[in-house]
């Protein structure tokens, strides 16, 4: 091995380059630049900066705030000087570990692509469960207020007494046999001809006016509540912000730093990841929901009929009673046999609902005046 | 953002130049005054000589041992990345070097912290928790808004301040020695009159911002020059409000070119002058295969994505003229890490990315 090797020398005061020639010692490096006078630059006081990673140059620094700097383009450099002062080897970067380090890399790689996916699989839900469950109710409820209070103010609110009666008696059915739940659980019908249905974190539970008139009794609106009703009980508002702002930190954790358009691109990917947990969400709003319509003995028939997709895809004008409330709550055709083969499992005696009232009339008591079968909203 | 110095760039402003080959024709003939320069050409670029697949290497290290620290080897992993990426570009024949330290990163984030999160949070629970009269509140929620509009020039001044001194090439150390109220002027300024003109004074506020960041950074003794007029960019800013929307968006990477070239067409440094020919159509078709690249392996490709962005950077930029090196000397003090008045404790080490 050589012991001398041609360097920039660069003297910490100026932006000139010097050719140099720096020879390895036993004690340390003799730097001789250009024209210049030899140095000696002892190896306890040189520290290396660059130079560990393929395409970087040796860089040497030597001094205090303002360092004279050796650039040395030959990684051999660093094998021979690991051969002539071992004493010293800690200082310096050693070429020889290269190939170790690829492994350990490798090592490394295959660690973060398991625990990633073992952090976004179950870590992330198991965390969000456990954080909602901590969430003081106060909280939720200050959450929920103000979405309640938007989307079903009180001008928009139905307040037909028979009606209310009739979902105050479903609503008291299906809680009587639940667990006593930390929320003051209400139901709101809205005036809007929206086929949908929603639970806000506070233990409100909006049903809009086109969903009540799509169900064809009072089973198949309790099949509905006692959904929703398992996404305020099951706290899935407050899981869902915790797995949303847990997967955030995770992709920042995969990224570095990522600025700009690029941020949005990756906000995307991680809504796209939502719909998983959401997915989860709706199937256990689904069971645990099957389970509160068999413990408060209402026939699960009138649930499993409302969410059937539609049978004949051919009459598309036609669209089934659930059609548009699904399509915010994804869903397939699996949803279905979950729920068939649960039933099949709990078989119940169950006891008519809201028997002698006419639910084909009461369906229709919210609602502007003259809305009719016809004008049935899309 | 959208400012020609992207401040994750390896350097702030003093980035030298890339650009494809320029017209011989054009380009001053001036024989360099040092005579080690005299055979480089008058055009000059820098290249980036790494590879992605190191810097992958190196990122899924940082990713384990952030993830195993829970976040707080995140200042040493964006230490360690800074420091490859500054060492893998080249400019006249020699290597960046960044000499940052994940602890430093780490005490100017809790400096942030206790500075503005801090009084920040302590507002927020007069304002909404504790009882007050209204006036009262009205005075809490105007304080907050002051403090968290201080917070971006604070931040900004302080960042490029830190990054600067911790850049050197050939030795010699880049530094900013802008002061933080200054740019609070223009913030403030800014801020009202593009509110008051429906936006029309935007570009002025723009282009005075970076005015103030670029003509304060030095490399060693010598001064980066900045000459560009709000006004030059108005109408292409005006072109931009009204297309960008018909567009679907898309107008607004050809602005964000123009306003790159104009920017670095109107920095210079000595009687060097820097060059850009970015175009929308570049600047569109990178972002858009960046996104693809970076969403199909959620973040996993990034450092791809990065090696992309410098090599694009540095292939639309060059610096053109003579550059003289002989009369460049170390500053001859830096920035030190603690500073005497409030404003010095804002500007030391006050780091967050
Ligand atoms: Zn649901």
């Amino acid at each position: 091995m050589p012991t001398d090797w041609p360097a920039a020398y660069l003297d910490g005061e100026t932006a000139i380059r010097h050719r140099a020639i720096v020879r390895l010692m036993r004690e340390g490096l003799e730097v001789t630049p250009a024209g210049g006078r030899t140095r000696l630059w002892p190896y306890a006081q040189v520290r290396q900066t660059q130079g560990a990673y393929a395409g970087e140059e040796v860089r040497l620094e030597h001094g205090g705030q303002m360092p004279e700097v050796l650039v040395v383009r030959d990684l051999r450099f660093l094998q021979s000087l690991h051969e002539l002062a071992p004493e010293f080897s800690r200082r310096f970067h050693n070429p020889a570990r290269r190939g170790r380090r690829l492994q350990l890399t490798a090592v490394a790689a295959g660690a973060v692509i398991g625990l990633s996916a073992m952090m976004y699989l179950w870590g992330i839900p198991l965390l969000a469960a456990q954080v909602a469950l901590r969430v003081p109710v106060a909280w939720e409820e200050q959450l929920g207020k103000g979405v309640v209070d938007h989307v079903a103010s009180p001008a928009r609110r139905c307040r037909d007494p028979q009606l209310v009666a009739a979902i105050d008696t479903i609503l008291g059915r299906l809680t009587a046999a639940a667990p006593r739940s930390p929320y003051t659980l209400r139901v709101y019908v809205v005036d809007m001809p929206i086929v949908n249905a929603f639970a806000a974190p506070s233990g409100s539970v909006v049903i809009f006016r086109g969903l009540l008139q799509r169900t064809d009794s009072p089973e198949q609106l309790a099949g509905v509540l006692a959904h929703e009703l398992q996404h305020v009980l099951q706290r899935h508002s407050t899981r869902a912000i915790v797995q949303h702002a847990s997967s955030g930190l995770l992709i920042a954790a995969l990224t570095g730093d990522v600025t700009g358009p690029l941020a949005y691109g990756l906000e995307a990917a991680r809504v796209l990841g939502h719909f998983r947990y959401s997915r989860e969400a709706e199937t256990e709003a689904d069971t645990e929901g099957l389970k509160m319509l068999l413990a408060a003995r209402v026939d699960p028939a009138g649930m499993i009929a409302f969410f059937e997709p539609p049978k004949d895809t051919a009459d598309k004008h036609e669209e089934s009673a659930a059609d548009k409330y699904l399509s915010s709550h994804p869903s397939d055709r699996d949803r279905k046999a979950t729920l068939t083969a649960l039933v099949s499992r709990h078989p119940t005696q169950s006891v008519t609902l809201l028997p002698g009232e006419n639910w084909r009339e009461l369906r229709y008591a919210c609602g502007a005046p003259g809305t009719s079968l016809q004008e049935s909203p899309r | 953002m959208g400012s020609a110095v992207d401040p994750r760039s390896p350097f702030d402003s003093p980035r030298p130049p890339a650009s494809p080959p320029a017209p011989p024709s054009s380009l001053p003939r001036t024989p360099s005054r040092i005579a080690e320069s005299s055979s480089t050409p008058a055009v000059r670029q820098p290249s980036f000589r790494g590879e992605a697949g190191t810097l992958f290497g190196i990122h899924i290290v940082n990713v384990l041992f952030t993830l195993g620290t829970l976040g707080l080897y995140y200042f040493w992993a964006k230490t360690r990345t800074r420091r490859f990426l500054f060492s893998q570009t080249e400019f006249a024949g020699d290597r960046f070097a960044y000499h940052g330290t994940g602890r430093e990163l780490l005490i100017g984030t809790v400096k942030a912290l206790l500075v503005f999160g801090v009084p920040l949070l302590a507002l927020h629970v007069i304002r909404e928790r504790i009882e007050v009269p209204t006036a009262v509140k009205i005075a809490v929620g105007l304080v907050s808004s002051a403090v968290g509009f201080s917070f971006v020039p604070v931040a900004i001044v302080g960042a490029r301040r830190y990054r600067l001194s911790r850049t050197s090439w050939r030795g010699v150390r880049f530094s900013f020695h802008g002061r933080t109220w200054p740019l609070m002027k223009i913030f403030i300024r800014g801020t009202l009159l593009s509110f008051v003109t429906f936006g029309f004074y935007y570009p002025v506020f723009l282009v005075r911002r970076h005015a103030f960041l670029v003509s304060q950074s030095y490399f060693g003794t010598e001064r980066f020059d900045f000459s560009g007029q709000g006004r030059d960019l108005m109408e292409h800013f005006v072109r931009a409000v009204l297309l960008t929307p018909f567009t679907l968006g898309l107008y607004w990477f050809w602005w964000t070119a123009r306003k790159r070239r104009y920017l670095w067409e109107h920095t210079r440094f000595g009687e060097a002058r820097f060059r850009s020919t970015v175009t929308g159509g570049a600047l569109l078709r990178l972002h858009a295969l960046n996104a693809l690249i970076l969403v199909g392996t959620l973040g996993l490709a990034w450092p791809w994505v990065k090696v992309r962005n410098i090599h694009f950077a540095y292939r639309y930029l060059s610096l053109l003229g003579p550059l003289d090196l002989e009369r460049i000397q170390q500053q001859a003090q830096f920035p030190s890490a603690t500073g005497e008045a409030l404003a010095g404790f804002f500007d030391s080490g006050f780091d967050l990315a």
